[in-house]
């Protein structure tokens, strides 16, 4: 019922103790090269960088990264279709016009533009990929106190991070307890059971809440968790492959520049 | 489901933080006066945050290819208000975009917007608009949870089509395009969300009253008088 959580993968991946703000930069100096790179090529050249270091450095298993990259990439792909359908151009290939104000056509330029858009999600797809799976999110929550996000913001999203857990658990048991009971039969009953379930792990995990917010208090919490922030020290070999890495997607974007399909 | 990373071109990333920040900003500080005047509401936030990050990660594929899910921000929208909400929200999608690889960091503007503000507001427009007449609790809770949904993916589509205008027709064109792909999947899941979250709601008042009470979300006669019915 839910795909694997991507924490799972990050509290054991192979780059686990690179300093966080490198792969930080990483992820995100990708993401906007590839916003604003105007070729189809180097968002391309981004996705393969990215998608080889998580694989071979990282070590996170194929299957895995696959499944992760097919579902965003279907709905992208869809997405582009319909952008390549509208937008229109001059080298006509094939046109259609159902409604007077709805005019359907394939041309080279909406080609090009449909495929552009599909490689820039490809490439900042694998960028946010790799910042997911390598930086477990007890890591970024030090980046958030660090950026001075408010502490009552950090422990709110704390609260949040250890709730969905919780709810995971709670739904997973009675989702199991439910199909056993042949609750999700028919499509009346399966809403009903649907519900009940959310119910259920809403009041249990709203308690469980209350339960953890009593005991902290009773341990002089004021509103603030303590977080312990791990230290790691900036190497030079992963600073130096971050520096390369930009320097060469930077050329690659400027190279790249205008660079179209058709 | 959220508009992905590195859909959206760089000008329009840009302009919807620009229209979230400020909201955020306000949500912000009033959830700090929250949490300075009741302690017991942290944990209702919480679960409201992680409800909303299990409800929206249910991807159900549709027909047309695209996924949709429930939002599951109509039941914050009632007890916390919209702006509120939207920080639970921007929380609740960064997680998504670390954890499942759901929607991005760029375009988390984007979708503050539309699921962490434009839903819930109306999620909470129909609620004041209902609260005080005679229209029964759950009804309520059915409409603005069902229309939050409803106006989440209204947004989605905007915000599509604003940064991908067709060119016959422009803009008008490539919105109906983009909310027809959406509606065939999610006028059905909008509903399926009121009803569930309105027997969700009904748990509540069945077992934790007090705090509905406490928080002024329904009047004491309201919920007594709802509770009979349940």
């Amino acid at each position: 019922m839910f795909e694997e959580l991507l924490e799972d993968v990050a509290q054991k991946n192979g780059l686990r103790e690179v300093n966080t703000y490198i792969k930080l930069a990483a992820g995100l100096s990708a993401i906007v090269l590839c916003l604003l790179s105007t070729g189809y090529a180097s968002p391309l050249f981004i996705a393969l960088v990215l998608s080889a270091t998580v694989l071979l450095l990282a070590r996170v298993e194929l299957r895995t990264y696959a499944e992760l990259f097919l579902v965003p990439l279907w709905f992208a792909l869809m997405s582009a279709i319909v952008i390549v359908l509208i937008s229109g151009g001059e080298h006509v290939f094939w046109s259609w016009d159902p409604l007077p104000f709805l005019s359907l056509s394939v041309s080279r330029e909406s080609i090009n533009t449909g495929f552009f858009i599909l490689c820039r999600v490809i490439g900042s797809m694998s960028a946010l990929l790799f910042i997911a799976l390598t930086t477990p999110m007890t890591d970024l929550f030090v980046v958030m106190r660090n950026a001075r996000v408010p502490d009552f913001v950090i422990d709110l999203a704390m609260i949040i991070y250890r709730t969905i857990f919780f709810l995971l658990d709670q739904v997973q048991q009675i989702y199991r307890a439910q199909v056993m009971r042949l609750g999700y039969s028919g499509w009346r009953e399966s809403i009903h059971t649907f519900a009940m379930m959310c119910g259920a792990a809403f009041i249990t995990s709203w308690d469980a809440g209350d339960d953890l917010v009593r005991a902290m208090d009773a341990r002089c919490y004021d509103g603030k968790f303590a977080l312990l922030g791990e230290n790691r020290p900036v190497e030079l070999r992963p600073l130096a492959a971050l520096v390369t890495f930009i320097i060469v997607a930077s050329v690659a974007v400027v190279a790249s520049q205008g660079m179209t399909l058709l | 489901m959220h508009i992905m990373e590195g859909f959206l071109p760089w000008q329009w990333c840009i302009v919807w933080w620009l229209i979230a920040l400020p909201c955020l900003a306000f949500g912000v500080w009033q959830l700090k006066k929250v949490m300075e005047k009741d302690r017991e509401a942290l944990p209702l936030l919480g679960v409201t945050g992680g409800f909303i990050f299990i409800l929206s990660s249910l991807k159900l594929p549709s027909v047309t290819g695209s996924c949709s899910h429930p939002t599951g921000t109509g039941l914050s929208a009632i007890c916390f208000g919209p702006w509120i909400t939207s920080v639970v929200c921007a929380i609740v999608l960064l997680f998504q975009s670390l954890f499942l690889a759901h929607g991005g960091l760029s375009v988390l503007g984007a979708n503050i917007v539309s699921m962490g503000i434009v839903g819930p507001l109306v999620g909470y427009a129909i609620y004041r608009l209902l609260k005080d007449t005679s229209v029964n609790i759950f009804l309520t809770v059915f409409l603005a949870t069902a229309l939050a949904d409803m106006f989440t993916y209204f947004t989605t589509s905007l915000e599509l089509a604003l940064a991908y205008p067709a060119e016959v027709g422009g803009f008008g064109t490539s919105f109906v395009m983009f909310m027809a792909i959406f509606a065939v999947t999610q006028v059905p899941l909008a509903i399926v969300e009121g009803i569930v979250l309105a027997l969700v709601f009904k748990y509540i008042v069945a077992l934790k009253p007090d705090i509905l009470i406490r928080m002024k979300v329904f009047s004491e006669a309201q919920i007594n008088k709802a509770r009979g019915e349940a």
